[in-house]
């Protein structure tokens, strides 16, 4: 069910953001989901094959999901930690950093067009 | 290499565009406009996340006997299907309204915005999201709530902050629920605030429970905090 929104938020997004006539020429979508976003690659495919069966008007659009790992940018010392079983600590300086500079986003991350 | 052209060249040229932008960008727009009508109208909004069943009802019930002579206060509650919540809530005498999803697990920005016209806001001083049950997808939908609060029930186990990480990290206030079971439960309250801390260590915590009593009053003051500061 969760999937089956993404799917209509990115075709949502993708319309306030393009003209009808580009979008009919949309080929492929990149998508790019950090591994706080609750978004499972697997399930996106599946939700958006089933919404877009053959023969409806997205179905040819290739749907292209890069997953991202969690990272924090230490406030105090700079230092960039990979989050790991989700602990929030500058492996530096030990400190509790909520700076998330990836693995959060929800992107679409670029669209490509085919005349 | 030449194939690959001829191919290429037979489907016409493609271009790509870098987009970057947010595949939620059409529920945050809609959260935006509820953030600033609730800032016009000085309402506080609160959005009330949790697992099915940890209390949030309850709460909403207790939370509107204790504050409702002192302010006015309104909840729209999210549901897969049913009024009963709505109906439990406008028992205790304040106005709730059922936003019946028909199946999505979570509340969108829309759905919110939809009901608003229903609620006089300018009297409203606090005004309570019931989401739907669910600690996965809540999490990603900004509804344009001031707070974010948790409950996480002791009958749930004690893992949920590392299960359900993105709740817990957007939350600004884990409650924790039903507190009157601690006794005859292997829950531990300081094993589930340090998880929930090494998630997000700016989590404010509070114990409660609905149904005895215990922490209500520590809640209802976090609340008129709160509330103090956005009418200032
Ligand atoms: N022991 C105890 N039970 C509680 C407490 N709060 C709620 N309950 C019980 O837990 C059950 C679920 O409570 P609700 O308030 O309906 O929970 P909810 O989170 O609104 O449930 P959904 O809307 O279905 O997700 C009910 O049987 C309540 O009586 C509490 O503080 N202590
Ligand atoms: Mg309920
Ligand atoms: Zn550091």
């Amino acid at each position: 069910m969760h999937e089956t929104s993404i799917v209509n938020s990115i075709i949502k997004t993708l319309e306030l953001e393009f003209e009808e006539e580009k979008l009919d020429k949309m080929s492929a979508i990149y998508l790019k989901v950090g591994k706080l976003s609750n978004i499972e690659p697997r399930l996106l495919h599946n939700a958006y094959t089933a919404k877009y069966p053959c023969g409806t008007k997205f179905h040819s659009i290739k749907l292209h999901i890069e997953s991202t790992e969690i990272q924090i940018q230490c406030e105090v010392c700079n230092h960039i930690t990979s989050v790991i079983n989700y602990r929030f600590l500058c492996e530096k300086c030990d400190r509790p950093s909520k700076n998330l500079i990836q693995g959060e986003e929800m992107l679409i991350h670029k669209v490509e067009f085919e005349d | 290499m030449s194939i690959e052209k001829s191919t290429k060249a037979a489907r016409g040229s493609v271009q790509c565009e870098n987009t970057n932008i947010n595949l939620l960008k059409a529920n945050d727009y809609v959260a935006d406009i509820i953030r600033n009508e609730m800032a016009k109208t000085k309402t506080l909004l609160i959005n009330i996340t949790s697992s099915a069943g940890s209390g949030k009802t309850t709460l909403m019930q207790k939370t509107a006997e204790k504050l409702k002579d002192k302010l006015t206060m309104a909840v729209m509650v999210g549901d897969l299907e049913t009024e009963r919540d709505a109906e439990r809530i406008r028992e205790s005498g304040i106005q709730a309204l059922q936003i019946v999803t028909g199946g999505i697990c979570h509340l969108e920005a829309q759905m919110v915005h939809q009901v608003l016209p229903e609620y006089n806001l300018e009297d409203i001083d606090l005004l309570f999201i019931e989401n739907v049950g669910n600690l996965v997808c809540p999490a990603s939908f900004d509804l344009g709530e001031d707070y974010r609060v948790t409950l996480m029930a002791t009958t749930e186990g004690d893992d949920k902050p590392k299960k359900y990480p993105r709740m817990f990290l957007t939350s600004d206030m884990m409650l924790v629920s039903k507190s009157d079971l601690l006794p005859y439960l292997p829950f531990s309250v300081d094993a589930v605030i340090k998880d929930a801390r090494e998630v997000n260590h700016e989590l404010e915590v509070l114990q409660i429970s609905a149904l005895k009593g215990e922490g209500i009053d520590a809640w209802c003051d976090w609340l008129l905090n709160k509330i103090k500061e956005k009418q200032a």
